[in-house]
C-alpha cells in the first residue's frame, strides 16, 4: 500500500519538476544534505522538528560546510528574504502529509515551522515519511481540518518550485517562492 | 513606480475607461501584436485543459461543481455568518461592506491609522472592483502589485486583461523594457528566466518594506474560518506571511461549506483555469499568527464585500453567484480572443464580465450597459464552464434588461407590427400597400432603395418588385 503511493508520489512529483528522492532513515540526512551541497547552498533554515534531530540532520550538514539555523532564526526581515547574506539558502521543512496522485507537500505552521521557511528561501527540502503519504487532496484536508484537531494558523499546500507564467504564457521555475524542491521520501 | 489613477467610486467598470465600448473594441481588433499574444495564450490553455479533460476526468467534475457553488448561494447568509464566527473565533477581525467604496474606506483607514506606508498586494480582482489601489494612493500609502503579471501592467498603467494572467497581451521585450524603466538601468536581462529572477529580487525588496499585505480570497470556507488563496508565484504566501497586517478581500459569494466541498472546487479550479491538475501553492489561513508563532501576521481582516452581489440572489441571475472566477469563459470566448479583456472596461471581462458587470453596476449605467452585447451567443463560454453557468441563457436575459433607450423604441414598433400582422385584415392591408410601393419604387423590376427602417436592408441587396420576379 505505502509502496504504491510512495511510487505514485514520486511520478506526480517530477511532473511537478520536483525531485524526489526514496531513504532509509539512516541515509536520509547525508542525502538530504548532499543534495543541497550540490546545488551550492551555504544557509539551511531547519524547521524544529524532532525528526530533524533523529535524523542527524544539523550534524550532516555542518559536515557539508553548510550553515543550519534551527527556526525560529535570529535573522531580520531582509537576511530572511535573501536581501542580504547568503543568496543560497535552503528551507528544510516537515510535511504533515504529502498527497500521492498530485504531488503535494501539506505543510502546517507551528510555533516550530514557520509559514515562510519554504518560500523565503531559494530551494526547498522537504523531510517526508513515507507513513504519511495519502492518496487524494480530500483525504489530506479531511485530515488536517478533522474535528477536534485544533486548525491551524496557516497550511500551505505545495506541489512543486515556485512559477509564472505571466510572461508569454511558458512557464518559468523560481519566480517568488522557492527554484527547487527536492523530497526526501523516508521508508 | 507608476500607479494608475482612477477616482474611487462606487461602481465596479473603470469609470474613466478610454471611449466607448465600440471605440475600445475596434482599436482592440485593429491591434495585430495583441491579437497574436492573446491567440497563443488561448490556444496553451485549450491544450493543457483538453488534457485536464482526459486525464483527470474535468467533464465528470462539473455536476458535482455546480450543486456545491448553487446550494452554496442559496444559503449564503448561514454561511457567512459560521464564517465570520469563525474567524472571530481565530482572533481575526471581519467586516461586511455593503460596496466597493465601503471596503476600500475600511482598508485605507486601517493601513493610516497602523502607520503603514508600504501595502504589497497579490492578485486580486476583488481588490480590483472596489478600487483599493486608488483609495490607497490617494491616501499617500505606496501601492506594489506582487504577482508579476499585476506588477508588470501596474508599471505599464494598464489594466488587468484577464482574471488569471493579466499580461498576456504583452510580449517579452515590452515586459523588458518596462523593467528598465523601473529600475532606471539598462542592466535588465532579457530571457524569461533573467526577467523573473530580476523582478524577484525587486519585489523583495517591497516585501521588505511592506507593513500591509492584501490579498483576495478564493474561497472562504464557513466550517473552520479560513480563506484559501491559491497562486503558482510564491508572491501570495509572502503576502500573508511578511508583512505586520494581513487584509483578505473577499467578494461574499466565495464562500463554501466545508473541507469536502472545498476539496472538490480547489481541484477544479486549477484544471480549469490554467490546465494543471495543482496550482503550485494554496495557502489555507484561518486568522493572525498563533501564540509562540514567530512568523505569519499579527492582525488579521476578512473585508467581505456585497458590492451588489446579495441582490442578485432570488432572481433569473443567482447563478452567476456561482463563478469561481477560473477564466475558462475568457480563453473559450471568440469575442474575448479577439479583443483581450482591456475592450470591456471593467476588471471583469469575457462572457461572465459581460454578464456581472452591468448587474454589479445596476441597469442605468452607460458604462456597462452594451456588455451584453460582447458575444456572438455560440455557447463556448457555457461548455467551458466548470461549474455548468449557462453563461450564453444569462447572456440573453441580461440583453433582455438592457434598456437602453434604442431598444425600448424598438420594443414599441415591434409591439405594434405584431398587432398589425396578427388580424387577417389589417395584414392583407399592409401587404396590398407594401406591393403599391414596392412597384413605384421598382426600377427594371427591382428596388434598390427602401425607405425608413428598410434602407439598411437595401443597402447590400436589392428586392424584386414582384414576385416572381418579372423582367
Ligand atoms: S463563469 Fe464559469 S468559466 Fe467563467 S470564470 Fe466563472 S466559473 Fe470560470
Amino acid at each position: 500500500m505505502t509502496g504504491a503511493l510512495v511510487d505514485d508520489l514520486v511520478a506526480s512529483l517530477a511532473r511537478r519538476k520536483a525531485s524526489a528522492q526514496v531513504m532509509p532513515a539512516a541515509e536520509a540526512a547525508r542525502a538530504a544534505a548532499r543534495a543541497m551541497a550540490d546545488a551550492g547552498v551555504a544557509r539551511a533554515v531547519l524547521a524544529d522538528d524532532p525528526l530533524m534531530g533523529d535524523l542527524g540532520l544539523p550534524d550532516a550538514l555542518r559536515r557539508e560546510g553548510i550553515e543550519a539555523l534551527l527556526w525560529p532564526t535570529p535573522l531580520n526581515r531582509r537576511e530572511m528574504l535573501g536581501l542580504e547574506g547568503p543568496e543560497d539558502s535552503c528551507g528544510v521543512t516537515v510535511p504533515r502529509m504529502a498527497v500521492a496522485e498530485r504531488g503535494t507537500v501539506v505543510l502546517e505552521a507551528s510555533p516550530g515551522h514557520g509559514r515562510g521557511i519554504d518560500v523565503t528561501n531559494r530551494h526547498h527540502v522537504a523531510l517526508l515519511p513515507a507513513g504519511r503519504i495519502v492518496a487524494t487532496l480530500a483525504e489530506a484536508l479531511a485530515r488536517t481540518f478533522a474535528d477536534g484537531h485544533p486548525v491551524p494558523s496557516a497550511v500551505s499546500l505545495v506541489s512543486g518550485p515556485s512559477r509564472s507564467s505571466d510572461i508569454e504564457k511558458i512557464s518559468t521555475l523560481g519566480a517568488h517562492g522557492a527554484l527547487s524542491e527536492h523530497v526526501v521520501i523516508i521508508t | 513606480m507608476s500607479t494608475r489613477r482612477r477616482k474611487a467610486s462606487g461602481g465596479v467598470a473603470y469609470p474613466d475607461a478610454r471611449g466607448t465600448l465600440r471605440e475600445r473594441t475596434v482599436q482592440a481588433l485593429a491591434d495585430g501584436t495583441l491579437r497574436g499574444n492573446l491567440e497563443t495564450a488561448a490556444a496553451s490553455w485549450g491544450e493543457s485543459r483538453d488534457a485536464m479533460r482526459r486525464d483527470h476526468g474535468l467533464d465528470a467534475m462539473r455536476d458535482r461543481a455546480r450543486d456545491i457553488r448553487r446550494r452554496n448561494i442559496r444559503e449564503l447568509p448561514a454561511l457567512l455568518s459560521e464564517m465570520q464566527a469563525k474567524v472571530r473565533e481565530a482572533g481575526g477581525t471581519v467586516v461586511r461592506a455593503q460596496d466597493g467604496a465601503e471596503a476600500a474606506r475600511y482598508v485605507t483607514g486601517l493601513a493610516r491609522a497602523r502607520g503603514v506606508t508600504v501595502v504589497a498586494k497579490s492578485k486580486s480582482m476583488a481588490t480590483e472592483e472596489i478600487k483599493l489601489n486608488e483609495s490607497l494612493t490617494d491616501a499617500g500609502i505606496e501601492v506594489v502589485e506582487t504577482d508579476l503579471g499585476e506588477w508588470i501592467l501596474q508599471l505599464a498603467g494598464e489594466r488587468p486583461s484577464h482574471i488569471i494572467a493579466p499580461a498576456v497581451h504583452l510580449n517579452r521585450g515590452q515586459v523588458a523594457t518596462l523593467f528598465r524603466e523601473e529600475a532606471g538601468t539598462d542592466d535588465v536581462p532579457d530571457d524569461r528566466e533573467g526577467l523573473v529572477a530580476h523582478a524577484r529580487v525587486r519585489l523583495r525588496e517591497k516585501f521588505a518594506q511592506a507593513g500591509m499585505g492584501v490579498s483576495g480570497v478564493n474561497l472562504g470556507v464557513a466550517s473552520t474560518g479560513t480563506v484559501c488563496i491559491v497562486e503558482n508565484e510564491g508572491n501570495a504566501r509572502l503576502v500573508t506571511s511578511q508583512p505586520r497586517i494581513h487584509v483578505a478581500v473577499m467578494g461574499m459569494e466565495r464562500v463554501v461549506a466545508d473541507w469536502d466541498e472545498a476539496a472538490h472546487i480547489l481541484q477544479v479550479l486549477p484544471m480549469a483555469a490554467i490546465g494543471q491538475d495543482a496550482a503550485n501553492y494554496v495557502n489555507l489561513i484561518t486568522g493572525p499568527r498563533r501564540e509562540g508563532e514567530a512568523d505569519g501576521p499579527e492582525e488579521f481582516h476578512l473585508v467581505i464585500v456585497d458590492g451588489g452581489r446579495g441582490a442578485l440572489r432570488g432572481t433569473e441571475f443567482e447563478e452567476a453567484l456561482s463563478c469561481i472566477r477560473c477564466g475558462a469563459c475568457l480563453y473559450s470566448c471568440p469575442m474575448w480572443k479577439s479583443v483581450g479583456g482591456q475592450a470591456y472596461g471593467s476588471p471583469y471581462s469575457g462572457p461572465i464580465g459581460a454578464v456581472i458587470t452591468p448587474l454589479l453596476e445596476g441597469p442605468a449605467s452607460p458604462t456597462s450597459r452594451d456588455l451584453p452585447f460582447m458575444s456572438s451567443l455560440c455557447g463556448a463560454c457555457g461548455e467551458a464552464c466548470p461549474v455548468g453557468i449557462p453563461l450564453q441563457d444569462l447572456l440573453v436575459r441580461a440583453r433582455a434588461r438592457a434598456s437602453s433607450p434604442a431598444t425600448r423604441r424598438s420594443a414599441i414598433v415591434f409591439r405594434a407590427w405584431s398587432r398589425l400582422w396578427r388580424r387577417p385584415t389589417t395584414y392583407r392591408a399592409w401587404m396590398a400597400g407594401w406591393r403599391l410601393m414596392l412597384r413605384a419604387r421598382g426600377k427594371g423590376g427591382w428596388v434598390t432603395r427602401l425607405p425608413g427602417p428598410g434602407a439598411g436592408w437595401t443597402q447590400v441587396r436589392d428586392m424584386p418588385s414582384r414576385w416572381p420576379p418579372r423582367p
